[in-house]
């Protein structure tokens, strides 16, 4: 499907994960061990048969990880040469952080979209994790003949989660009435998957009028303004869906994925998330190991025990050390009779001399990137 | 970078029939080993690592697969401007009409003009079927400091068991005087292990000639390397100590999975600065569920574990469903057992079923089964 250009947008000003943040922007976030967040919105597109694909990356947020991840985009299943996975850098210049919107980053490569060939965009979050089918949203997109389709998904537990999204207002008829903070005073929500369908030329002119009202302004705001001139709908989203907005969300959903049922909702077999391979060797467990409730990449060896955790690849987990409750990034090592519990353990850390790292998981914990303790 | 110091051929034409149904349908270099590797991932990636960017492929057993799984020269980062890995299958010739290759030497002859392409300095003649991490490059440095026509890796093997393989007399120096193919009285403990540098203008000559030999079996073993002998010409032999493992038959590659566990493996596929490659499988990662226990295993991204696995192998996409039990076993890529079914000691070949409650295997057979239908289970 060649009519539609694909936008992956960043991670904006709104979104600050403590700790993981400092080292890469969300989108480079490891998940689920083997994959990173932009995995999905990236994966999504290709299998849309979206092929021209711009991915924004903020300059200021340490962008070697996610660069160096997505590559020529091959192993994303994008044809070289017909199609184009691209890194569009923004942000640099930004003086302030309020400047730092998609519609700033838009303006900043405007000569890039205005010379797409491509009729639509289709505007993906890399802060969100999700498998959506946009091959099928833009087919329903034209049908309607709506100006604007935006994406939803469904909550019931608004009030304790999803605290820093967007929620769509619909009228009974689907209709976009406006996007909305989710202030968490109401627990069925739907929350903005922040996925947009457009024309190019709508988009274009969008990006113009926001600039006009406001050098701050997003495109969920103007979009938003423009719900009672614009036929604005909204299509639900079915399946497993994560919004990474803190450390907790970035946790949790992690864990939400232990639950095998869970995982096989997100990763479908007709709908193949694609990762860079590493060319790790398989996991070995030993006879003092022991694993339960557990996702656990490859190239790790494990001698302790794991239970209810993420476990990147390439870690070590020494004998008679309890690691539960955790997400373990990749290169990490557990030393001999550690106890972490609740904790989100960043790359290449080692943990042998702090014996007890326990937290509540309803709180999780953060261990820095390359640190010993 | 322009081709070429040593081009790599590997001969990946044989059934391999000792693994009976296990490679009905595949030849034996595309059989899967290790939980996510093909045994023909050894040599590729070897090549890979020792900087031989020309690889190619020698086929004829049932090669769809294997030549689909060989051509994608980027699983082992062989897909550059001057880098690739060919799938070379039996041709019709203009001069000759369509021949299958008669022999291992046949095969390279038979593509005489496609190594004349890249005019090679050396040639590095493999085979398909063997596990093992080598690097050709630093085989390369001896044969040229010896200045040798040939050189073959050899491995000391047992005095007892020296009868079953080829073995390599010779003198102190390690020059070979003479080859002898499964003597029943053996001179020398060296085993030539089907691994051979040869200067590539010398072995050229010689295959031309060996082509016309209506006497000849057109074999590296059996003609060429006596020829090389009868010549005089310098073959040296290049001492291997590291891994490796012949797997021809279901025991054997069993227990090449098995020693995988071992803590001692000197195979060492952990060792980051040699990595085996392998294809890229959109798997999560290996999946443990609450009630499963899992103690002394080898497990892999996309296997799924609600049951018991001792001293077993899991291979990509393996299940083991709860109340289920694997036991000194191997789970090849997508095998199945179900609940409460018992494997024991056995191979499970890909996609096979054990059916429910179904028990397959036992712990004091001597052989290890080979499960390459699916086993009914209870409804």
């Amino acid at each position: 499907m060649a009519k539609a250009l694909g936008i992956i947008t960043t991670s904006g000003n709104r979104i600050h994960v403590e700790g993981l943040q400092a080292h890469r922007p969300v989108s480079s976030f490891s998940f689920v061990g083997r994959y990173r967040v932009i995995d999905f919105p990236v994966s999504n597109l290709s299998n849309s048969d979206i092929e021209r694909i711009m991915v924004y990356v903020d300059a200021d947020q340490n962008p070697r990880s996610l660069a160096e991840h997505l590559g020529t985009g091959r192993h994303y299943n994008i044809n070289s040469k017909r199609g184009k996975l691209q890194l569009v850098f923004c942000g640099a210049a930004a003086v302030n952080q309020i400047y730092k919107t998609d519609i700033a980053g838009f303006l900043e490569n405007f000569d890039l979209i205005e010379r797409a060939a491509q009729e639509y965009v289709v505007i993906a979050p890399s802060t969100m994790v999700y498998a959506q089918d946009y091959g099928k949203l833009l087919d329903s997109h034209i049908a309607s003949g709506a100006d604007v389709t935006l994406l939803y998904h469904r909550v019931s537990n608004a009030k304790e989660a999803f605290l820093n999204c967007d929620t769509l207002k619909l009228n009974r008829q689907r209709g976009v009435e406006a996007i909305t903070r989710n202030l968490g005073n109401v627990k069925d929500k739907n929350i903005f998957a922040e996925s947009y369908v457009m024309k190019k030329e709508l988009f274009i002119t969008l990006i113009k009028e926001a600039k006009k009202i406001s050098s701050t302004y997003t495109l969920a705001e103007i979009v938003s303004d423009k719900c009672k001139e614009l036929d604005v709908r909204a299509a639900a989203h079915e399946g497993y869906f994560a919004a990474i907005t803190d450390l907790k969300s970035y946790y949790d959903a992690n864990l939400d994925l232990t639950d095998l049922e869970v995982a096989k909702d997100l990763f479908r077999p007709s709908w193949p998330i694609y990762t860079k391979t590493t060319d790790a060797c398989p996991t070995k467990v030993s006879e003092k190991g022991s694993i339960k409730n557990s996702l656990v990449s490859n190239g790790c060896q494990i001698d302790g025990t794991v239970e209810n955790c993420v476990v990147g690849r390439s870690c070590t987990i020494k004998a008679g050390a309890v690691v539960k409750n955790c997400v373990v990034l990749a290169y990490t090592t557990i030393g001999k009779d550690v106890h972490v519990e609740g904790q989100v353990v960043d790359k290449w850390v080692t943990i042998k001399n702090t014996k007890e790292i326990v937290a509540d998981p309803s709180k999780p914990g953060y261990i820095n990137r390359d640190d010993t303790l | 970078m322009n081709q070429n110091k040593m081009l790599g051929m590997i001969l990946a034409g044989g059934r391999g029939s000792r693994l009976h149904d296990l490679t009905n349908k595949v030849a034996k270099p595309a059989v899967s080993y290790g939980g996510k590797y093909r045994i023909i991932d050894f040599p590729l990636s070897n090549c890979a690592n020792s900087g031989i960017d020309v690889v190619g492929v020698l086929t004829q057993y049932e090669s769809v697969e294997l030549n689909s799984y060989a051509a994608s020269g980027g699983r082992w980062g062989l897909d550059t401007r001057d880098s690739g890995v060919f799938i070379l299958t039996p041709r019709e010739k203009a001069d000759q009409g369509l021949d299958v290759y008669r022999g291992t030497a046949d095969a390279i002859s038979q593509n005489i003009d496609f190594i004349d392409k890249y005019d090679p300095e050396y040639l590095l003649v493999l085979s398909g079927d063997h596990i093992y991490k080598m690097n050709y490059d630093k085989m390369l440095s001896y044969h040229r400091e010896k200045g040798a026509d040939a050189t073959i890796a050899v491995r000391e093997v047992p005095w007892k068991e020296a009868p079953r393989f080829g073995i390599m007399n010779t003198d102190a120096d390690l020059n070979i005087v003479e080859f002898e193919e499964k003597p029943k009285e053996p001179k020398s403990n060296l085993a030539s292990m089907g691994i051979y540098i040869f200067t590539w203008s010398v072995l050229r000559e010689k295959l031309v000639r060996d082509m016309a030999d209506p006497n000849s079996s057109h074999d590296f073993g059996n003609d060429i390397i006596p020829a090389f002998l009868a010549e005089n010409r310098k073959l040296v032999a290049w001492k291997f100590k590291g891994y490796w493992k012949d797997v021809g038959t279901i025991d054997s590659l069993w227990e090449a999975n098995m020693d995988l566990l071992d803590e001692k493996n000197e195979l060492n596929l952990a060792d980051t600065s040699w990595k085996i490659y392998t294809e890229d499988a959109s798997a999560l990662p290996a999946y443990v569920g609450a009630n499963a226990s899992v103690e002394a295993a080898y497990i892999t991204q996309g296997s799924e574990i609600d049951g018991e696995v001792k001293r077993s192998v899991l291979f990509t996409d393996s299940v083991v469903a709860e109340g289920a039990k694997v036991i000194d076993s191997v789970l090849m890529p997508g095998a199945k057992v179900l609940d409460g079914a018992v494997v024991t000691r056995a191979l499970v070949a890909n996609n096979v079923v054990v059916g429910k409650n179904a028990v397959v295997g036992s712990a004091d057979s001597e052989e290890i089964l080979l499960v390459a239908n699916n086993v009914k289970g209870d409804e």
